[in-house]
């Protein structure tokens, strides 16, 4: 309700401020933002921006923005505002109107005006009201969006001044459509109303659909209703379809995050049949070094930062591949052709890597930071697509395609696929086969520490990290067929997609336990998995 | 080959010496203070999944006794911290206590983070008669004469938490949690509490994920998808440890700004925000007793204490810390006042001491074993802290029993004369829970 | 006395041992004054039923793990439906002492507004229904689990991997609060057990003389079992599953008794237990606890029957050593045994000293042929489980 009537207000004043652009002698900005001096309370520092809202005067703008930040400080004493960007010592000062600089203060003298989500939200509203016909494109269309969740009969005039100078397509639409959603609240006639009923079912998204639902109950019956109706039905489908799609990108998604994790543990167990216990630790060793590579560039190279990620890969291939190097001349060599007796010591060495790991670094989470290139989300039709998931598909994909190729195409894949299939044959015929088999474990660790590097963008930098994996990781390979790496991939995206269709109807857990359960009945039905190895065997 | 008998005399003898090396072992720092230590038992996790919270609330009163030994100890004797690992593994917490009270004699365990830890403890707490302060919000409906309850009941959380929201315009919620007690009971309360307060049932989401739950994809879409009706929508969640870090990053990711839906946290503080980037989350909140930001010279005299103690100015603290210190200082003004460490003295001296918080109040002992706290509501800030918000008028009284739930809110504690029982039926006068009219104890 | 011969000194003195633990724990603790030098603290009772109960799951494990070759990574889950059905049973024995002092729902299902008793929760109140289930549940949850997998002839790994999954899933279904278990808390705050106070020494004394008891009969059982004819045809199914089948023999049914009782075993051993621990909740699903126990087995030495119990005995009463004497390294102490054990042990404690022995006894009666001259016939060696050559995989 409060939301409705700080709108209105700027509304209105966005309406003057159109009607009057140039104000000659408008009221000081100074004067008012000084208002915000001393220990004020929130009810107060709203009024204040409503006062700002109500010049019109863009030069409000800059003040209202470094509100919204956090950045506007009072100093003890005179109780003047200014801008402070940075936290150092002596903190420099911008004027809070002109943005001039005004020198510097000893932090402790500095108090940060406090502010909390409404005021951000009272900050938006106002800067709405001055941004409709700001230049820069993206700001006039969240004006216009803001417009639209309003959907405020008042605001027609002003959107129709504002869609008479609008020139980008784009920000024409969302206007269009904040109109229409407006329209249908106001007392226009039938005919402008069957307009909107089409511009908002063109919109076809959930606040659209909310807008036509609402009309079509409330309304009287009539063509615009029944057309009301009809759109809302039609937008519904299409959400729904939408959905199926958004579900399928998400099961996708986390098949990807299953196939990273699974993926070395394709090769040091499904191809060399180490029953690999310490496999998710391998996977935390990576997301320990993207953790240590990014804290490095932080404190020496921040500029760096963004490249944090491509640093670490090659990195924690090296420090994952050279402890499983470690692992299996020291330990799993002395082992070979008893499986279970490699479960054995495994476990034993990943209980010495996670306390290992929570004396250097701390039983705490540790920070990974995302680069702005795995950040935020775009909009794909109705669908949210999120950067960092969309990468980590390509990532596990790419992973993936290099695996294979340096398995069927390379003189060392050639080796290593020689020695699993018949090692006294493959050693006759010259090959190091203890030197292949340190290899292959080696590459199958790395591979898990470069997954930990991914996993490190999306999931807790802890030293229970592996932990969490290493039991969905054995499932995948043994519902794919050990061995087999297509088997691995065609696994980890079944198992994504049906946890990911269970889900919104069986809720988490239940998704969970039923993909369980369906791994179990299908073990019955193909002892040896989906993919499994043609061949004579008689026991395994 | 060996005899029977021997083999069991040697399993035994074994096992004692085992417990007398611990006890030696940790026995070396004598401070200024003479006399037979005070043993402290100290029984938090440090390892397995709870590792992540718990360390720090065991190097935390690490730190409280030191400084307590510096002051000359208490009753002139010095105090001796005894630490074990009960490695999150809650029958091991139970095998612990044991051990701890009747092997290494101490006399009093700071102990637990999980509900589960604390109900495994419970029996052993009572039925060997010690003094357990136990540091971290909880779910209530429970009172035992042994235990006290430093954090916060859901009314000196998530109760005020609602009230704030619903004064900013919220009028959609979604309860969001992991599934165990905790968040079961506080949602069901919260439910209880948001429809007495007239919203409908609709506008009510209840979901539960699991421990550790990592892909939130779908929940987060979910919950936009419930926060599009038009209404203004906040998230209350009592989502727990790890699970957290991928949520907000999803959160983050997709987009879910604080200013168009607010997520409320009763579970993240500083520590759980040190493991994330906090610039995309800026605005959502936490309820909390403590900030780390809370600007009193005590905080500012703790936080430099801590800081000097680990060695390391980036640490934080957060709420259950504060709990330990005032528990802590509590126990230490009880033993003073009874002047002996006997269990049922102290137990006796306990209710009504009074001790300061970090927060610039003073906080109370009640006789429900709960203690008296301010209630503040902070919104994170790219530095990872929380800016404070709002703040209950005055201090808080912890409620065992919740008066929004139909089975318990005829139900008060009080470890006092005459009612001295932790589950009294205001209704008919008599102790032993809702429905029966039991016999009295 | 053919019985004697038949199990074979080891066995004998193992049930002695137990027996006598059975009777001289207990009244060490009860009538030896504390400061005698033999006298059992009270805290310390408790402590050996508990290990006695892990032994017990321990040996439960080896009957299918060393002796049928089927690696169950998913026994704590047998371990812990035994436990709760006890659980339960406690949970009922509350009746009205409960918080809110309601007769017949158990505290957690007042707070989280169960109108009613669960249907499955019928029939605890009685302790013979409840040891009923105890057998009866993973017993028949290994039966049903065991004639599908086996009959489709999932081994190896793969039968290890799905026995994991079991566990896993039945964890993430206890943790739901809506299945009525009392979700992450489980049940505890037991108060009696057949009207014993369960706090009691005397109760606890008689606890573990019980859980003695169930060991030394589970170490007869084995024994029994494994030197039957059946015995000879698990070992035969251990070693050369197809063969066996081809000569005729069903090795499904050979596998599907041995897990079926194993996992019985296992479910006694966690009723025991539950009542000593006085709490039992779905971390005892967690498929590291099953790992852990197949970790006793073969630190003790599997196939040996004294192996489990003896590695069960070792590394529980360690963990519990050193998570008090070094809580912020025992996890290095942990892992650096269980490596040591597997490089330079691999027949484990037991069946390395048997091998020992043995080995020196074929060394010493080769010589004495030696002296005696050429001609003398090898001896054959000794009917001793450690000769048995490791499970092939």
């Amino acid at each position: 309700m409060l939301r409705q009537l700080r709108l209105c207000l700027a509304l209105l004043l966005a309406a003057l401020a159109l009607a009057a652009p140039a104000h000659a002698q408008g009221p000081d900005i100074a004067a008012i933002v000084a208002k915000l001096g001393g220990k004020i309370s929130f009810p107060d520092t709203e009024a204040v921006i409503a006062e700002l809202a109500a010049t019109g005067d863009p030069a409000a703008e800059r003040p209202l923005r470094a509100l919204a930040a956090g950045q506007l400080v009072w100093r003890d004493g005179d109780e003047a505002v200014f801008i402070a960007t940075s936290g150092a010592e002596p903190t420099p000062l911008l004027d809070p109107v002109t943005g001039a600089d005004a020198g510097t203060a000893p932090k402790d003298q500095l108090n940060k005006i406090r502010i909390k989500n409404s005021i951000r939200t009272a900050v938006d509203d106002a800067l709405a009201g001055l941004t409709l016909r700001a230049d820069d494109p993206a700001m006039r269309r969240r004006a216009a969006e803001n417009l639209f969740a309003a959907a405020d009969p008042e605001g027609i005039d002003v959107l129709d001044a504002a869609l008479a100078a609008e020139t980008d397509a784009n920000v024409r639409a969302v206007m269009e459509q904040a109109r229409a959603a407006a329209i249908l609240k106001s007392d226009r006639p039938g005919a402008d109303k069957e307009a909107a009923v089409t511009t908002l079912t063109a919109r076809g998204d959930r606040p659209a659909l909310n807008a036509l639902t609402a009309f079509a109950a409330a309304a009287p019956a009539g063509e615009a209703q029944e057309a009301a109706a009809r759109g809302a039905a039609q937008i519904e489908q299409t959400i729904a379809l939408w959905g199926q799609a958004q579900n399928i990108w998400y099961g996708l998604s986390l098949g990807s995050v299953l196939l990273l994790a699974a993926i070395g543990l394709a090769i040091t167990f499904g191809v060399m049949g180490v029953i690999n216990m310490a496999h998710g630790e391998m996977v935390m060793l990576g997301a320990y070094t993207t953790f240590v590579v990014q804290e490095a560039i932080r404190t020496q190279v921040p500029w760096l930062f963004e490249w944090s990620l491509a640093i670490a890969l090659p990195l924690a291939f090296l420090v994952s591949g050279s402890v499983g190097l470690v692992m299996e001349r020291g330990l799993i060599r002395f082992l070979y052709g008893r499986p279970l007796e490699t479960l054995l010591a495994t476990f034993g060495v990943s209980l010495i890597l996670q306390q290992l790991v929570r004396t250097i670094f701390g039983p705490t989470n540790r920070e990974v930071g995302n680069p702005d290139w795995m950040s935020g989300a775009f909009q794909f039709g109705q669908m949210a697509i999120t950067w960092n998931r969309l990468w980590i598909i390509v990532f596990a994909l790419t992973v993936f395609a290099a695996l294979l190729f340096a398995l069927n195409r390379t003189p060392m894949g050639l080796q290593m696929r020689a020695v699993t299939q018949n090692r006294k044959m493959a050693s006759a015929m010259g090959i190091r086969t203890p030197f292949v088999d340190a290899m292959t474990f080696a590459l199958g660790s790395g591979i898990a520490g470069i997954a930990g590097v991914a996993l490190s963008q999306i999931d807790n930098v802890s030293p229970d990290l592996g932990g969490s994996y290493i039991i969905d990781s054995f499932m995948v390979v043994v519902f794919g067929g050990v061995g087999n790496l297509w088997g691995t991939l065609v696994g980890a995206m079944t198992l994504g997609i049906v946890n990911k269709f269970l889900e919104p109807y069986a809720g988490a857990v239940l998704g969970k336990i039923v993909v369980l359960v369906l791994i179990i009945l299908f073990i019955q039905k193909r002892p040896r998995g989906l993919f499994a190895q043609k061949g004579r065997f008689v026991d395994a | 080959m060996f005899k029977p008998t021997q083999w069991i005399r040697s399993a035994v003898a074994a096992l004692m010496v085992a417990s007398t090396t611990l006890s030696g072992a940790l026995a070396q720092d004598a401070a200024k203070p003479t006399g037979e230590p005070i043993k402290v038992g100290v029984l938090h996790s440090l390892s397995g999944t709870m590792a992540i919270s718990e360390t720090t609330l065991k190097d935390v009163m690490l730190m409280l006794i030191e400084e307590q030994n510096a002051k000359g100890g208490l009753l002139g004797r010095p105090l001796e911290p005894v630490v074990v690992d009960p490695a999150s593994d809650w029958p091991l917490f139970a095998e612990q206590m044991r051990t701890l009270v009747s092997s290494d004699k101490v006399d009093v365990v700071f102990c637990c983070w999980t509900s589960v830890s604390r109900k495994s403890i419970l029996p052993v707490a009572e039925e060997l008669n010690t003094v357990v302060f136990y540091p971290v919000q909880y779910e209530g409906e429970e009172s035992s004469k042994n235990i006290f309850y430093t954090g916060a009941a859901p009314n000196q959380q998530a109760i005020p938490a609602v009230d704030y929201l619903m004064e900013e315009g919220v009028e959609r919620w979604v309860l969001e949690g992991t599934d165990y007690v905790y968040p079961r009971t506080t949602n069901k309360i919260l439910e209880a509490y948001l429809q007495s307060k007239g919203v409908a049932p609709e506008d009510i989401r209840v979901n539960y994920t699991p421990f550790g739950f990592s892909d939130w994809q779908t929940e987060v879409a979910a919950i936009k998808e419930f926060g599009s009706a038009g209404k203004k929508t906040a998230v209350v969640s009592t989502v727990n440890g790890d699970a957290n870090v991928p949520f907000y990053k999803e959160l983050g990711n997709q987009g879910v700004a604080a200013t168009d839906i607010p997520v409320v946290a009763f579970s993240v503080g500083e520590e759980e925000l040190a493991g994330i980037d906090t610039a995309p989350l800026v605005g959502h909140l936490a309820a909390w007793n403590y900030f780390m930001s809370v600007d009193t010279p005590e905080n500012k005299a703790f936080i430099d204490k801590w800081h000097a103690f680990i060695k390391n100015d980036k640490r934080v603290t957060n709420d259950p810390m504060e709990a330990h210190y005032i528990g802590f200082n509590m126990w230490v003004k009880a033993v003073e006042k009874a002047g002996t460490t006997d269990p049922d003295a102290v137990i006796a001296a306990l209710p009504g001491i009074e001790v300061p918080n970090l927060t610039g109040g003073i906080s109370k002992m009640l006789p429900n074993h709960h203690i008296t706290k301010p209630v503040l509501i902070g919104e994170i800030n790219a530095e990872g802290q929380f800016d404070v918000v709002y703040e209950t008028d005055g201090l808080v009284e912890g409620d065992a029993w919740s008066d929004f739930l139909p089975e318990s809110k005829m139900l008060t504690a009080d470890w006092t004369d005459p009612v001295n029982c932790g589950n009294y039926n205001t209704e008919t006068k008599t102790c032993g829970g809702a429905t029966a009219p039991a016999t009295s104890n | 006395m053919i019985l004697a011969r038949f199990l074979g000194p080891r066995v004998w003195l193992l049930v002695a041992a137990l027996l006598a633990a059975a009777v001289l724990v207990p009244l060490s603790n009860l009538w030896l004054p504390a400061d005698h030098p033999l006298h059992v603290p009270s805290h310390i009772v408790p402590l050996l039923g508990k290990y006695v109960c892990y032994a017990l799951l321990a040996l439960a494990l080896d009957l299918v793990w060393g002796h049928v070759g089927i690696l169950s990574l998913g026994h704590g889950a047998f371990f812990a439906l035994g436990g709760y059905a006890m659980g339960m049973y406690l949970m009922r024995q509350i009746g009205p002492r409960g918080v809110y002092g309601n007769p017949v729902l158990p505290d957690f299902m007042v707070f989280l507004n169960w109108g009613e008793l669960p249907w499955f929760w019928h029939g605890f109140d009685q302790f013979w229904f409840a040891a009923l289930m105890v057998v009866l549940v993973p017993g028949l949850l290994a039966f049903v689990f065991g004639w599908f997998a086996f009959r489709s002839r999932v081994t190896g790994v793969y039968l290890s991997i799905i026995t994991q999954a079991l566990t896993y899933a039945l964890l993430l279904a206890f943790f739901r609060n809506d299945m009525g278990f009392g979700g992450n808390n489980g049940l505890t705050d037991f108060k009696d057990i057949l009207g014993f106070p369960i706090q009691a020494g005397t109760t606890r004394a008689a606890l573990f003389a019980a859980s003695c008891v169930a060991l030394a009969l589970g170490v007869l059982l084995v024994g029994a079992v494994t030197r039957s004819k059946l015995g000879s045809l698990m070992t035969a199914v251990r070693d050369a599953e197809s063969r066996t089948r081809f000569i005729g023999w069903r090795p499904e049914y050979v596998k599907l008794f041995a897990f079926t009782v194993s996992a019985v075993m296992a479910g006694i051993a966690g009723a025991l237990y539950v009542p000593q621990v006085g709490i039992i909740n779905p971390g005892e699903f967690a498929p590291v606890n099953s790992i852990e126990v197949v970790v006793w087995a073969a630190i003790g030495g599997r196939g040996t029957i004294l192996g489990p119990v003896v590695g069960a005995l070792l590394v529980a009463s360690s963990k519990s050593y050193f998570t008090a004497v070094a809580p912020d390294t025992w996890l290095f102490v942990l892992g650096g045994l269980f490596v040591f054990v597997t490089l330079f042990l691999p027949r484990g404690i037991i069946g390395t000293i048997d091998h020992g022995w043995t080995g020196w006894r074929e060394r010493l009666k080769a010589s004495r042929a030696a002296e005696r001259g050429a001609g003398a016939p090898p001896a054959a060696p000794p009917q001793s489980p450690g000769d048995l050559p490791s499970p092939a995989e």
